[in-house]
C-alpha cells in the first residue's frame, strides 16, 4: 500500500462524508432548497404525510417534520396539508392576490395558516395570519361554502375575509384538520375536498 | 484499476454512513436545541408555561398556529415519575407528549373534560410488588429520558387566549415522589 493510495482512499472517505451529509440535510429540508412537509398523500396539490408524529415515520419524514413541523400531532389527532402552488401550478407569492374557496371539512375544527419560505409566520402587523372554522362559521354559517382572499394589503372595505401575505415572499398555506373523521384517515382522496386557490392578480399585471 | 474500484467503494460506504447518521441525529438534535432555547428563556423543568399568543413577533417554533393557545412543559424523569394533567376546555383542546426524538407518544382529549397521564421510567412501573408512586386515576405510560408536553386549545381571540392561559395554574407537570 503506497502513500498515494492511502491519500486517494482518504479523499474518497471525505468526499463520501461530505456528499452524504449534504444530501441528508437537503432531503431533510434543512437547506434553503429541498423538500418540506408532505408528499405521501396528495389531493389537488395539497400534500400531507400520515406518518407525521408517528414512530413509524421513516428517517426522511422524521427529519423534515423536526425541521418544518416540530411537535406535530399524529394523524388520529390532526392531519396537516400544505400547498405551495395556485390552481395553475404557479408558486404562491406575495406579489399576487389569491382567492381560497372551500367547504366544511370532515374534522372537529380546522384552520388555514400562511407561512413564509422559512416555515414562519410572515413578519407583519396585519393580524391576519389565518382563516379558521370560527371565522368561516361567523361569516358564512356552519356547513356552508366559505372563501377568503390572500393579499399583501387589504382593500379597505373588508367585505371579504383576507389573510395577509405581506413580507411572506414565496409562501405556502397549511390546512390543519383537528380530530379528522376515521373516513378521512382511511380514504383521504375520496373523503376530502380541499380548497381551491385561484390567482386573482399580480403586481405588474396590465388592467 | 483496483485502486479506483476501492475509491468508489469507500466513497459509497462513506456516503451511506454519513447520510444515515445525519438523518438519524437531526430530530434529537433539533429537539435538544429547542430544549436549550427554552431553558435559556427561563422555562424551568417540570413546570407548565403558558406561551404568549402566537404572532410573527412571538413565534418560537416553526409553524405555530395563531388560532391556538399553547402551554408547554419540558420534563425529564431524572427525579422519578412525572404527573402531567390539564383541565378541560370548551372547544377543541388536547394534551400531547413528545419524546426526545419528536415522536408524539401520547395525545388525549381536553374537550370539556380534564385529562392526565403518569409518565414512569420503564424500570420503575408505578405499581410493582405492591408498591406504587402515587395513587392516581391517570393513565400510566412508560417513558425514558426527557420530553415535552404540550397543551393546545382553540383560542382565536385575545380574550379566549387569556382565558386559556389562566388555566395553566390548574395544570400539573411535576415529579411524583416515591411513596412506598
Amino acid at each position: 500500500m503506497t502513500m498515494k493510495s492511502i491519500l486517494i482512499w482518504m479523499s474518497a472517505g471525505v468526499i463520501g462524508a461530505i456528499l452524504g451529509t449534504i444530501s441528508a440535510l437537503l432531503i431533510a429540508g434543512l437547506l434553503p432548497i429541498g423538500p418540506k412537509l408532505g408528499g405521501a398523500v396528495a389531493i389537488n396539490n395539497w400534500t400531507s404525510d400520515w406518518s407525521i408524529g408517528s414512530e413509524a415515520a421513516n428517517p426522511y419524514v422524521r427529519a423534515r417534520v423536526a425541521r418544518h413541523g416540530l411537535l406535530a400531532l399524529a394523524k388520529e389527532e390532526a392531519v396537516y396539508f400544505t400547498r405551495t402552488t395556485d390552481d395553475d401550478g404557479e408558486p404562491l407569492r406575495e406579489a399576487c392576490a389569491y382567492r381560497v374557496k372551500g367547504a366544511t371539512f370532515p374534522a372537529e375544527w380546522w384552520s388555514i395558516t400562511l407561512y413564509d419560505g422559512d416555515s414562519r409566520l410572515p413578519m407583519n402587523d396585519d393580524e391576519r395570519l389565518s382563516f379558521d372554522w370560527t371565522q368561516a362559521n361567523m361569516a358564512f354559517g356552519d356547513g356552508n361554502e366559505w372563501l377568503f382572499d390572500v393579499r399583501s394589503a387589504g382593500l379597505g372595505d373588508d367585505t371579504t375575509p383576507w389573510v395577509s401575505s405581506k413580507n411572506a415572499g414565496e409562501f405556502d398555506l397549511m390546512l390543519r384538520l383537528y380530530r379528522p373523521s376515521s373516513e378521512l384517515i382511511a380514504e383521504p382522496e375520496s373523503t376530502l375536498t380541499p380548497p381551491s386557490i385561484r390567482r386573482l392578480s399580480c403586481d405588474g399585471d396590465v388592467s | 484499476m483496483r485502486r479506483w474500484i476501492v475509491f468508489v467503494v469507500i466513497t459509497l460506504a462513506s456516503f451511506v454512513l454519513f447520510h444515515m447518521a445525519t438523518l438519524h441525529f437531526i430530530p434529537s438534535t433539533i429537539m435538544s436545541a429547542v430544549q436549550t432555547r427554552m431553558a435559556e428563556r427561563g422555562i424551568p423543568i417540570n413546570q407548565w408555561n403558558a406561551s404568549p399568543r402566537m404572532t410573527p413577533q412571538t413565534q418560537t417554533i416553526v409553524r405555530p398556529s395563531p388560532d391556538l393557545s399553547y402551554a408547554i412543559c419540558r420534563f425529564n424523569l431524572r427525579e422519578g415519575a412525572v404527573l402531567i394533567s390539564a383541565p378541560g376546555w370548551d372547544g377543541y383542546g388536547s394534551l400531547s407528549v413528545f419524546d426526545a426524538r419528536t415522536n408524539n407518544v401520547l395525545v388525549t382529549n381536553l374537550d370539556g373534560q380534564s385529562a392526565g397521564v403518569l409518565l414512569y421510567h420503564p424500570t420503575k412501573p408505578p405499581k410493582q410488588e405492591g408498591r406504587y408512586y402515587v395513587r392516581t386515576d391517570e393513565e400510566a405510560v412508560a417513558f425514558s429520558g426527557e420530553g415535552v408536553a404540550l397543551i393546545r386549545r382553540v383560542a382565536p381571540t385575545k380574550a379566549k387566549h387569556n382565558e386559556a392561559a389562566q388555566l395553566v395554574d390548574q395544570s400539573i407537570c411535576s415529579a411524583v415522589n416515591w411513596a412506598p
